[in-house]
């Protein structure tokens, strides 16, 4: 059969190289963009695995998922902001080979970032006239570039004053001049990063109207959200997202705000193993509580606002939520690692807001970050040295500011047999470890600070079954211990699994609290989008 | 086969610094030199008698402390362009130790100049750590610009207070022999500071690998959002880390003056700091290594020297095997890194193959 001289084809590619050969002269036409089996290694991690997509002439496409399910990195792929490590792109029925945003440009797609990429300090005309630099249009006079802004601002509602400084805009007129930006250089195709985000609800509206006239003129785009009544409202069609895979399609017809809500953070609830074999104690003491606590983000908006919650001893509290809805920031501001704008947080009754970390560890609150690499771990520190990154200044670990090495490493051979650890010794980098293994260190470190409350986030994110089954078990030890948890994860099945109470998280605040017995998934997943939030103002 | 890759992989510095030395062959080509006659020249040299080996000892003590200076701020991913003028300032506070206290007896003197260049060093060090964590100023250029500044301060003391008694030249008088380092070999510029600078490279490593400070500083070096998630105080490690980093180019001030010179003229050794950098960066910022580095250096010097004396050779030659040498060993550095990595992708390349993504 291989006789005949052709080389074995790649094993991803090969049947969409049938598929490319085969398809392409039939239903190529009505494509604008078709991604095959785009595939993007980041190193520890696979962020885009074999992912097919079509956007059609003349469509809004959704791109629906998680923060971290791949849709931005496909679409920077798209608009050659990375190189694929697999996988190829056709544009309008011809393969190309996108390397820049240059590339993607002259080939017509255009991206509006969720942080803009503008010059504050130059006019409008003088950032159009930028990103068209290297194009033939980019030599044109500012007087010709302003005269052409204002007419595409007529045409499609967009005006702007072309001499205004950027940095004298609104936050809504800048995404403005972004658009501009895009359809100045000629963009037929335009893909937009969560561009409600910064808006009002009124810009909201006009934007949409934008969208609309600009696919009745026959051109595409792809919306990156994860709001689900926007997808309602604009999309022709849907593409699900999850750990770097499209997990579903559908047309606005046959999708439900209900639907859409499993698919994003629902659909792997058969696989959790573990279920909380017992009732949790809801009648112990109240061990932490959160009064009106307000935390602001990184950012500076008020990413915790007026949140109050208890959590009793022997208890797990969980919080379902979609991503960037304050869990983070209020995870950090319990331990310690982010200032308080306002409210308390009572630990057995005593204020520990504005303590220090080193306090708040004393105290016996143990957190397990969601990001071991960023956070939770020192990658080039050793296991040992990981396991007493939060307490080596306690007398068992050093004495006179000298390091009790025989101490640490002892505790470190314990830690390991305990928890199970896979490593060839102590003394390896923890980098080397698995993703699991990696896990298991944080969660040893943090269960020993962890006498009286445990926060843990996201504390199986990127591991297989085994170890998240492990962290499982792990977590309902603490709790038969008298451990008061704290479970923040979006994995909605996760917090059905582990949690005694399920609280909702939403714009910072606990928007519902359900008992386990009469939580249910539609209604959950509805109040984690704000919807019955919505419908109810 | 993975380790022996690893090993393999470890050795690339030590290749590069012949593939270094093989480079400046060529350029002693163009010199018409014949690098195989000047290397052997070299070595005849440099092994003829005692005090020529000696002396690569000799030179590679200051070497082997700015080259710690660089290095130990370095594992806090902190960057100390500026002991050239720390080591300035511990020159200024031995000589004048040296100078005004000349009638204390040598074992008094001698721990007294110790403790001064280095404090003088490690505070004039902490000014740039201190606005690093009280403004958040970039480290990188404070401490180079606090070079300026101390050889500012070195020109108007050697000109004004600590001018010498004839008053003719910007150089101070020549300090008591009490004050004078004592020599290893009787005959040679080896003195004991090249002991000391070992030790001290010892300390360096039982700080940051033995002791809670080491912990404090390693950790913020390799992670600073784990370092606070550990309620680690990074902007008084800023302090401390420069503190330390200073200290240490302070006291090659001190083996310079008492060692070496016995007297400090104005602007001498203008390079020491630079080298510094680049022999942190050749010991891989590890006091072992910088030891190593410091004395491969030194040879270089000695040998370079030698061979310039001897032959038509500019004396340039030695910059040149020095920088060769500098850049072949970073470009391993680099080379090694990328190889890693790539093993790396195609490990995890190999693995979604068989089992999917996992994530």
């Amino acid at each position: 059969m291989l006789r005949w001289g052709r080389p074995l084809p790649h094993p991803f590619i090969e049947q969409n190289y049938f598929k490319a050969v085969i398809t392409m002269p039939i239903e190529r036409e009505d494509k604008a963009v078709e991604l095959i089996g785009i595939t993007k290694y980041f190193p520890g991690t696979v962020a885009n695995y074999k992912v097919n997509l079509t956007v059609k002439k003349g469509e809004v496409l959704a791109l629906l998922g998680e923060n971290g399910a791949g849709k931005s990195t496909l679409m920077k792929i798209l608009y050659g902001m990375y190189l694929p490590d697999e996988g190829e792109i056709w544009i309008d029925g011809k393969k190309v080979d996108i390397r820049s945003p240059q590339d993607a440009l002259s080939l017509g797609i255009g991206m509006i970032h969720q942080h803009f990429t503008l010059v504050p300090v130059h006019t409008v005309v003088e950032n159009v006239l930028l990103s068209a630099f290297n194009t033939p249009k980019g030599k044109a006079s500012v007087s010709e570039v302003a005269k052409e802004i204002e007419e595409i601002g007529k045409k499609y509602g967009l005006e702007v004053d072309p001499y205004a400084y950027v940095n004298q805009l609104t936050v809504g007129m800048q995404q403005r001049v972004e658009i501009l930006k895009a359809l100045y250089a000629g963009a037929r195709i335009l893909i937009m990063d969560e561009p409600t985000a910064v808006l009002t609800p009124q810009n909201t509206k006009k934007l949409f109207e934008f969208v609309r006239d600009f696919r009745k003129a026959g051109n595409s785009v792809v919306f990156i959200t994860h709001k689900l009544n926007e997808v309602m409202e604009i999309a022709d069609r849907i593409v699900v997202m999850r750990n770097g895979m499209v997990t579903g399609e559908l047309s606005r017809q046959e999708a439900s705000e209900n639907e859409l809500a499993r698919m994003m953070v629902g659909k792997e609830l058969e696989e959790i193993t573990v279920t909380n074999p017992s009732e949790g104690n809801l009648s112990g003491e109240v061990v932490l509580s959160v009064r009106d606590l307000k935390v602001k983000s990184a950012r500076g908006h008020m990413a915790v606002d007026q949140l109050s919650l208890d959590i009793r001893a022997g208890e797990i509290f969980g919080i379902a939520g979609v991503s960037g809805n304050g869990q983070e920031e209020l995870a950090e501001a319990l331990c310690g690692l982010r200032s308080v704008e306002g409210g308390e947080v009572l630990l057995e009754g005593r204020n520990i807001v504005g303590r220090k970390v080193v306090e708040i560890i004393n105290e016996g609150v143990g957190y397990i970050p969601a990001d071991r690499h960023r956070e939770g771990l020192v990658l080039d520190m050793n296991i040992e040295e990981n396991l007493i990154l939060r307490k080596f200044e306690s007398e068992k670990f050093s004495a006179k500011g000298v390091l009790l090495q025989e101490n640490i490493h002892q505790y470190a051979q314990k830690a390991i047999g305990e928890y199970a650890i896979k490593a060839p010794s102590s003394k390896v980098k923890v980098r080397g470890l698995s993703g699991g293994n990696q896990q298991k260190v944080v969660v040893a470190r943090e269960m020993d600070i962890a006498t009286t409350v445990l926060v843990a986030v996201q504390p199986t994110r990127g591991l297989d079954l085994g170890a998240i089954d492990y962290v499982h078990r792990t977590l309902l030890r603490a709790r038969s211990e008298g451990k008061a948890i704290l479970l923040i994860s979006t994995e909605l099945s996760e917090v059905l699994a582990l949690s005694d109470r399920i609280g909702v998280i939403y714009r910072g605040r606990i928007v519902k609290v359900f008992n386990r017995q009469d939580a249910k998934v539609d209604e959950i997943g509805l109040a984690m989008m704000g919807v019955s939030n919505d419908e109810t103002q | 086969m993975k380790r022996s890759k690893k090993i393999a992989l470890s050795l690339f510095p030590v290749y590069s610094v012949f593939l270094g030395l093989a480079l400046s062959g060529i350029l002693m080509l163009l010199l018409d030199a014949n690098p195989f006659v000047v290397y052997k020249k070299m070595l005849i040299f440099v092994f003829r008698d005692a005090y020529n080996v000696a002396d690569i000892f000799a030179k590679a003590t200051p070497l082997i402390l700015t080259g710690l200076a660089f290095g130990f701020a370095f594992r806090a991913s902190l960057f100390n362009i500026g002991a050239q003028g720390q080591f300035y300032m511990g020159c200024l506070a031995s000589v004048a130790c040296s100078l005004f206290m000349g009638n204390l007896p040598a074992l008094v003197l001698l721990p007294l100049c110790v403790v001064v260049s280095g404090a003088a060093g490690g505070l004039w060090g902490s000014l740039v750590g201190y606005a690093k964590a009280r403004f958040n100023a970039n480290e990188f250029l404070i401490s180079m610009m606090s070079t300026y500044v101390a050889i500012a301060i070195m020109n108007y003391l050697i000109r004004g207070p600590l001018i010498e008694s004839k008053g003719e030249y910007p150089q101070t008088d020549v300090i008591t022999q009490s004050a004078w380092i004592p020599q290893i070999i009787p005959h040679t510029r080896l003195h004991w500071g090249f002991v000391l600078a070992v030790v001290v490279a010892a300390l360096a490593y039982f700080i940051l690998w033995k002791t809670t400070l080491g912990f404090r500083i390693r950790a913020v070096g390799m992670n600073r959002d784990s370092a606070r998630y550990a309620g680690i105080n990074e902007k008084r490690i800023f302090v401390e880390v420069f503190f330390i980093s200073g200290a240490f180019a302070g006291l090659a001030g001190f083996m310079e003056v008492n060692g070496i010179q016995h007297m400090l003229v104005q602007g001498f050794n203008p390079y020491l700091g630079a080298e510094g950098i680049g022999i942190a960066i050749l010991g891989n910022a590890h006091p072992l290594g910088i030891i190593f580095a410091a004395i491969l250096f030194g040879a270089l010097k000695v040998g370079g020297n030698l061979v310039v004396q001897t032959s038509s050779i500019p004396s340039s030659i030695i910059g040149i095997m020095e920088g060769l040498v500098m850049i072949s060993v970073i470009f391993s550095y680099f080379l090694k890194e990328r190889i890693l990595v790539r093993m790396e992708k195609k490990m995890l390349q190999a693995e979604e193959r068989k089992e999917g993504p996992r994530k």
